[in-house]
């Protein structure tokens, strides 16, 4: 749904709610109005941590219980006003996400879903036996609430309010999640190595996904602890933590309406189910395996399949503009790539013995050499994946050496990986423009406000991609996953992805890989096409007749060993090259 | 015939009218405690019995006011935040006249501004947390009743019972929940008063199983007489451990020793060494046996009649307010409680203005008695010191 | 103050073999299927009550008896409980492979975890419906008199659970480094594809994984009943610590998990004896800490892969 029509639509049904609630006077069933909102607020920063960015956290009881209780010492030992604890708490939790999110640098699968249940646990036993700071099981009393008039909030006031702040949140996140932050996220989830070759910042996205989760959660703890004046240690445990799971994959994992149908489908079932806790356990258990088996999208997943059936491929409806003419920058030194003695080994095994070359601009490279050679690992060591034990590496004039992936990309390095990296749930236009992730400068403030700038990079890098599409003869195929393509395909799709970063130097790892004769000499027509628009190109390569009807250049590597360099002829007719390739005792003239 | 069908479902509709309107006429009280998930979930239970025994009494006597009496029970698996939903939905869905529970005193502690707030009348009959009946602000309403233990007088108590012994080492424990948190409190003021200091205070969780390091400490601050507050399980557990240790100071506890869940865990030999206190040891007069005769079929074990009994007398409690009230207005009940015209003939004791705007207690020091297991039974519990103790020696 | 060491040792070490055992079961199903059962707590409370149910019964008493009433089964009906335990668990843990787990492994997200989240909650359900909440005493095949030497005491059951974490440790370890059956499950988690070209028969490695690691939580429950009670409770704090004491000692470890469960349980005790409300702060604290500097565990090793 386009933008206004969008606001349009959230804004009709919050007014509709509003009055749906003005018209209720039965505080029970306001109160459960209340909770549905405080959950939908805990689920839709959940969604953004689990769903988008794709990590294993357990632990959302630690940051509800950081705004609960945030706001709880602020209104009840300081005189401030309870709006402006409230929003202290928010950036309380906010902090506390931070924290929560620092071993997500290091650790990743169940080993993160550890950490952050550990986390959750720490929280829950720091206010649980920290009696003198927080209470403990007697917890505290005498928070004060947001008051209107003077007047502390009626149950009325409270679920008018959450509706509200409810909505803005939503419509805030959507702006995130459906634009460049979004695709970053998608992308940790779907393969983290290939999101920082393409200049995603791996760490702060992570991050930012964490304290997106605690800034949400925090506010619902807060609202929580606000309304009933009281908190304790009893609110926060393993439970909370897993209902709230349990409401974003019912709803719907890394969908955008996802959460708003869990949390009311799952409040008033909760609150349905009260007179018979023991039920209640038992259909938890079972709509969490319900949702697993028959649902794996959840509510929303298995509505939105439904509803695609019906839809036209967007491909169809791309207005075909003039073919953008692309540039490729080539302003600087002749000297693009300067490697000197790098050396690298794996204990015995050693794939880079004192290597040095050159790369010129405007020209195209080949590093060949037989399996083994060491090739691949170069290709890591200049993108910034594996780290050199000895030696230099420059690249426009800047040492890379010891950078992280993204940063090597940013300055200007492209690739494309030998065992295809492509993020295959997302769609070919979306991996193509997550290639433009690093070039799009829209903040995360500006992404979120959705600002007229925000939305002129997006439009200006759908267009990019769009071209970068059209110059691959992918256009078509825009709207499918890019997993579903066949295997020659797909390549070309990483290729325009590694383009679209706008790369000063392209490292391909065997991209004619897999490519029939006829594929393989098209692939190297594209590729001269390419280097006259300006770029570089490192290839290695397999394919000799490739490699040399279009290098201008050739690099042959044999355990780890420079032992040829020139022109292609010059390197054909080299002995050594010969001998590493067939061995020793057949004759020269074979292979001519 | 037609005339005939007529007259038939004119007399369906009259009836169904009349049972609506009658309906319409019940007077609902609810429950809010834990029925299944703490060591304490037998008291509740048991104290539901009793309510329900008063009720069956009342509405064969004629009801309240002619209206019939109608129990609405809510389980709330001793956590706070379904306390508090379940007091939402007894109060604003259910519209009861007064809400009896709950089985643990922190859950009464996160709800009891909504009685408050609401102006609905709250009999409490299990949890004996001291400050469920403090007011939310000095000198406001209070709505908050109770006719039950109250941690403060136990305390009292065993405070007193301590200083008599002629000892000066003391120590206390307490489990980390609301109750011993609260429990702990109110030793330590209690202690105060009396001019002693523990030596030691240490605290243990609910499900723990060795706190010999705990009592490690205490054996080496040199504590002879520990005072403990917690549920029964972690009770018997404790005991346990001090069995490994083969350290045995004098043991004073709550009333929740009395659950069959202590005596389990500590096992027949372990058990009789705490002392505690409770409302009543057994049935003493006609009235309680007749009660006892017919509950004790239902009791998961017999240690947990009080609660039959002070679920019964909550509940005759309520239903003279009510009558006194002229209806069941809250404001008008709690003056009522506060200001009773007429004794109450309980089955514990007559009450003989019971509450008053600074008491909302209907069972105090007095009330109690020094109890211990004998074998698997509850007896009274004698001696010299506790013969000693006057009245003045209760500090609360 | 020395004694008062000592029986923090004992009673450390005593705790920290039921953590042992639990931390063991993770690594089983972690080494060979790369992933873990998050309801292990609820199989070991499960094991707990299958046995206590066979002692009932061969008692003469009905299944859902709150008590034992001083009757002392002997040692063959003991024995009898426990291997119900274990078969019974361990069918279950079948159940959970092939119902709630293969289906899900490949599938990125929190798929699994949730599964494995759902069936636990069911089971505890279930147990509730049948038994109730009440914990049950439950009588210990070797008595209950305290034990005494060097001046600090023991209960013979928590030695019982020493030697028995320790023997099923050793063979654990002889027979994943010694025999093929381990170097079987070992490629299998490796390299499923490649293990199945080699003739290991993938699907029956992950099924017995699971197995396993099911009658280990049956086992851990039915030593742990006599000495914490019976409770459909009482597997949530031993699952949580022992799955922290995997995660410390290294998952893909086992001697790593074992040593961590002993650390863990020594280090609870110690921390007892300082303050006893920071002991859960400290034991989760510590796990972060040791995540933080050391992701894959103390003697966890790093899994490679091909770029």
């Amino acid at each position: 749904m386009k933008g206004l029509k969008h606001l349009g639509c959230v804004v009709g049904l919050s007014v509709v709610l509003c009055a749906l609630v003005g018209s209720i006077n039965n505080d029970y069933y306001l109160r459960i109005g209340f909770m549905m909102s405080v959950y939908y607020m805990c689920a839709v920063g959940m969604n953004v941590l689990v769903g988008y960015a794709g990590q294993k956290s357990l632990g959302q009881a630690g940051l509800f219980a950081a705004g609960a209780y945030a706001v709880a010492l602020l209104t009840t030992k300081t005189e401030i006003s309870p709006w402006l604890a409230l929003v202290l708490a928010a950036l309380i939790s906010g902090v506390c996400g931070v924290l929560i999110a620092l071993p997500s640098l290091r650790v990743k699968g169940p080993y993160l879903a550890m950490v952050t249940l550990a986390f959750g646990i720490v929280v829950e036993k720091l206010v649980s036996e920290w009696t003198d700071v927080f209470g403990g099981a007697q917890g505290l009393f005498g928070i004060r609430p947001l008051t209107w008039n003077d007047a502390p909030f009626s149950t009325q006031q409270w679920v008018w309010f959450s509706i509200g702040l409810s909505a803005v949140i939503h419509l805030l996140l959507r702006n995130l999640v459906l634009g460049r932050f979004g695709r970053a996220w998608l992308s940790l989830q779907a393969d983290e190595i290939a999101s920082a070759s393409i200049g995603v910042r791996v760490y702060q996205s992570k991050v930012t996904a964490f304290v997106v989760a605690a800034v949400t959660c925090g506010i619902a703890g807060a609202l929580v602890a606000q309304q009933n004046q009281y908190i304790n240690s009893d609110f926060i445990n393993f439970h909370l933590s897993i209902f709230i799971l349990l409401i974003v994959l019912f709803g719907g994992v890394g969908n955008v309406y996802g959460p708003f149908v869990g949390a009311v489908l799952l409040t008033l079932i909760d609150a349905a189910l009260s007179s018979w806790p023991s039920v209640q356990h038992f259909v938890y258990g079972a709509l969490l395996l319900f949702a697993l088996f028959v649902m794996p999208g959840g509510v929303m997943g298995t509505l939105t399949q439904l509803w695609s059936r019906q839809r036209a491929p967007v491909g169809e409806r791309i207005p075909c503009s003039e073919e953008i003419k692309l540039q490729f920058s080539s302003e600087g030194s002749d000297d693009l790539l300067d490697v000197q003695s790098v050396s690298k080994s794996y204990g015995g095994v050693k794939p880079a013995r004192d290597v040095s070359f050159r790369l010129k601009r405007g020209h195209i490279h080949a590093l060949i050499g037989p399996n083994g050679a060491g090739k691949s690992t170069m290709i890591n060591m200049l993108t910034g994946i594996v780290r050199p034990d000895k030696g230099l590496i420059k690249f426009v004039g800047q040492d890379v050496v010891g950078r992280q992936a993204q940063a090597i990309c940013i300055l200007g390095m492209g690739r494309t990986f030998q065992n295809l990296r492509l993020f295959g749930e997302l769609s070919v236009l979306d991996n193509v423009m997550l290639g433009r992730h690093a070039r799009m400068r829209n903040g995360f403030i500006s992404s979120m406000l959705s600002l007229p700038f925000a939305r002129r990079e997006e439009a200006s890098a759908r267009e990019r991609s769009l071209a970068l599409l059209q110059m691959l003869d992918l256009l078509s195929l825009a709207d499918k996953p890019a997993g579903s393509l066949s295997y020659g395909l797909q390549r070309r799709v990483e290729l325009a992805r590694a383009l679209a970063t706008d790369p000063q130097l392209l490292l391909l790892d065997e991209p004619a890989a897999g490519l029939n004769p006829q594929e393989t000499s098209e692939l190297g027509d594209l590729l001269v096409r390419i280097s006259r628009m300006g770029l570089t190109i490192l290839m290695v390569e397999h394919h000799m007749d490739l490699v040399m009807r279009i290098s201008d250049h050739v690099i042959v590597l044999d355990y780890g060993v420079k032992i040829a360099e020139g022109k292609p002829a010059e390197v054909q007719a080299n002995a050594k090259v010969i001998e590493a390739y067939l061995g020793s005792d057949v004759d020269a003239a074979l292979v001519n | 015939m037609k005339i005939k069908s007529i007259f038939k479902k004119t007399v369906l509709v009259a009836g169904m009218v009349a049972a609506a309107l009658v309906q319409a006429q019940d007077i609902k009280l609810g429950f809010n405690g834990d029925l299944s998930a703490s060591p304490s979930a037998q008291s509740g239970k048991a104290g539901v019995i009793g309510i329900q025994a008063a009720i069956d009494d009342i509405n064969s006597a004629g009801g309240v006011l002619g209206r019939k009496l109608i129990l609405v029970i809510r389980d709330d698996q001793s956590q706070p935040p379904k306390s508090i939903q379940n007091m939402s939905d007894l109060v604003d869905n259910e519209k009861v006249a007064a809400v009896f529970g709950p089985t643990n005193s922190g859950n009464a502690l996160a709800w009891r501004h909504i009685p408050n707030q609401k102006k609905v009348v709250s009999m409490g009959m299990i949890g004996s947390g001291t400050d469920i009946t403090k007011p939310m602000s000095p000198g406001a309403d209070n709505y908050m009743f109770r006719v039950s233990m109250v941690d403060r007088e136990q305390v009292a108590g065993l405070v007193a019972y301590a200083k008599k012994s002629g000892t000066t080492k003391i120590g206390l424990m307490g489990e980390t929940t609301g109750y011993g948190q609260g429990g702990l409190k109110d030793l330590e003021e209690i202690a105060k008063m009396h001019g002693m200091t523990p030596l030691a205070t240490e605290k243990f969780a609910v499900s723990d199983t060795d706190m010999t390091s705990q009592l490690n400490k205490m054996k080496a601050a040199g504590v002879d007489t520990v005072l403990v507050w917690a549920q029964g399980t972690p009770t018997g557990q404790l005991l346990r451990s001090m069995e490994k240790l083969n350290y045995f100071p004098t043991f004073l506890t709550s009333w929740a020793a009395d659950n069959i869940t202590f005596f389990d865990a500590a096992g027949k030999g372990l058990a009789g060494k705490p002392i505690f206190m409770r409302t009543m040891v057994a049935p003493s007069t006609p009235a309680q046996q007749k009660l006892y005769d017919r509950t004790a079929a239902k009791l998961a074990a017999p240690s947990a009649f009080p609660f039959v009994i002070h679920g019964y007398d909550a509940t005759l409690l309520i239903a003279a307010a009510i009558r006194q009230a002229g209806g069941t207005d809250g404001v008008k009940m709690r003056e009522a409680l506060e200001n009773l015209s007429a004794p109450v003939q309980g089955v514990m004791k007559m009450y003989d203005k019971p509450f008053s705007k600074t008491n909302h207690e209907g069972l105090t020091a007095d009330d109690l008695a020094f109890v211990k297991w004998n074998d698997d039974k509850l007896t009274q519990h004698s001696d010299a010191i506790v013969k000693s103790l006057a009245k003045a020696d209760f500090k609360r | 103050m020395d004694i008062a060491i000592l029986q923090a040792l004992l009673s450390g070490l005593a705790v920290g073999s039921s953590y042992a055992l639990v931390a063991l079961g993770f690594s089983v199903t972690f080494t060979t299927t790369k992933t873990l059962n998050f309801s292990h707590g609820e199989f070991v409370s499960a094991g707990a009550f299958i046995g206590m149910s066979v002692l009932f019964l061969a008692v003469g008493k009905p299944l859902t008896s709150t008590s034992f009433g001083g009757v002392q089964p002997d040692a063959m009906i003991q024995l009898l409980a426990l291997l119900a335990a274990l078969v019974v668990m361990g069918v279950l843990g079948w159940l959970l492979f092939v119902l709630g787990v293969r289906p899900f492994a490949s599938r990125p997200g929190m798929a699994w975890v949730m599964s494995t989240l759902g069936f636990g909650v069911i089971l505890q359900s279930i147990g509730l419906a049948i038994w109730g909440p009440k914990p049950v005493v439950v009588p210990s095949p070797v008595g209950d008199d305290v034990i005494r030497m060097f001046g600090i005491g023991v209960r013979p059951q928590e030695l019982l659970m020493l030697a028995v974490s320790l023997v099923v440790m050793v063979i654990f370890d002889h027979v994943m480094r010694k025999t093929m059956v381990g170097k079987a499950m070992r490629a299998v988690a490796q390299n499923p594809s490649v293990a199945s070209l080699m003739g290991v028969n993938v699907n029956l490695m992950m099924i017995g994984a699971f197995v396993v690691s099911s009658a280990l939580a049956g086992l851990s429950g039915f030593m742990l009943a006599p000495i914490a009670q019976a409770s459909l409770f009482m597997g949530l704090a031993v699952g949580l610590k022992g799955f922290s004491a995997a995660m410390i000692g290294g998952l893909n470890n086992a001697r790593g998990c074992v040593i961590g469960g002993f650390l863990l349980g020594v280090l609870e005790s110690f921390v007892n004896l300082w303050s006893a409300q920071w002991r859960e702060v400290a034991i989760f604290a510590l796990v972060i800490l040791v995540l933080a500097i050391r992701p894959n565990g103390l003697f966890g090793s790093n899994m490679v892969e091909k770029v």
